[in-house]
């Protein structure tokens, strides 16, 4: 058995990012309120993600390899507390007099599935998506470094080919927003009950199979 | 009941899992695996892939973000 090292003490590191980071809040805050509430949320999410190892790459991936969809049940979670929430922010928006619906509802139609798929080929890949890249780096998995290059690379040469794809695909794509053709209630009730089905077949997968390779 | 030890440094998910499953199945019996990785998700997916497989397993930080995971093939 191999000897434990001694480890580092780093609470000290903790303390002067902490403070560092309150700082940095108060003069967000004092630009304008907004960075200092992206700024906050950002540093809660980071938080959230490395401590529950939330990983959106997992959750997808992990279904197939090793048959466990621990992750996946965790995203569909996610996704129906999402419903309701974004629900309530829109719905209190569109009583209020707003006249486009908050939130971003961007066209559906093929450019999705094929920017999905190559998404899906290069996050298994990297082993990470964006926030799992995010946090890994400041945890200190420096290989993801090398992930972030790409990812910065492939995010320019992305808005590059963006009008293309706006030209070819999105601007004839319809928008879908479920409210328009079930009601509220209805888009909310039909949302949850269709996580709660993949819920309920996620958990049978899980149970049925047990990968060994 | 051999000691195995799996060198997974650097690797980033899934590898250490499919190494670890490859691995354990040439396994005899009785032996013990013990898994080096330092990609705290790997800890995450490894272990809960052992406990479904019903074996044994326990996770030693032995240094800053660098880890250990014993697994024993109990069956």
């Amino acid at each position: 058995m191999k000897k434990v090292k001694i480890k580092k003490d780093q609470s000290a590191y903790f303390w002067f990012f902490s403070f560092f980071a309150l700082i940095l809040l108060f003069f967000f805050g004092i630009t304008s309120p907004y960075l200092g509430v992206y700024w906050l949320f950002g540093i809660l999410f980071g938080f959230v993600l490395q401590k529950s190892r939330f990983c959106f790459v997992a959750a997808f991936r992990d279904p197939i390899i090793a048959g466990s969809t621990s992750l996946f049940r965790a995203v569909l979670v996610a996704m129906a507390i999402m419903t309701v929430s974004f629900t309530l922010i829109q719905y209190n928006a569109i009583q209020g007099g707003a006249i486009a619906i908050p939130g971003r509802i961007s066209p559906v139609g093929v450019h999705t599935i094929a920017g999905g798929f190559i998404f899906g080929i290069g996050m298994v890949i990297a082993g990470g998506c964006a926030t799992g890249t995010l946090m890994r780096i400041g945890e200190g998995f420096l290989m993801q470094g090398i992930v972030l290059v790409g990812f910065l690379i492939g995010t320019l040469w992305g808005a590059w080919d963006y009008p293309w794809w706006e030209r070819v695909f999105i601007s004839k794509s319809p928008t879908v927003h479920l409210a328009q053709y079930f009601g509220w209630t209805g888009a909310v009730l039909f949302q949850l009950v269709l996580i709660a089905v993949l819920y309920y077949i996620a958990k049978k997968y899980d149970d049925q199979n047990n990968i060994l390779l | 009941m051999a000691e195995v030890r799996l060198d997974c440094l650097f690797e980033a998910c899934p590898i250490p899992l499919i190494k670890t499953m490859q691995r354990l199945k040439v396994l005899n019996q009785g032996d013990v695996l013990i898994v080096e990785t330092d990609h705290s998700c790997a800890t995450k997916n490894i272990t809960e892939w052992v406990g479904k497989q019903k074996l044994l397993c326990q996770v030693v930080e032995v240094s800053n973000g660098e880890w250990e995971i014993y697994i024993k093939k109990v069956r």
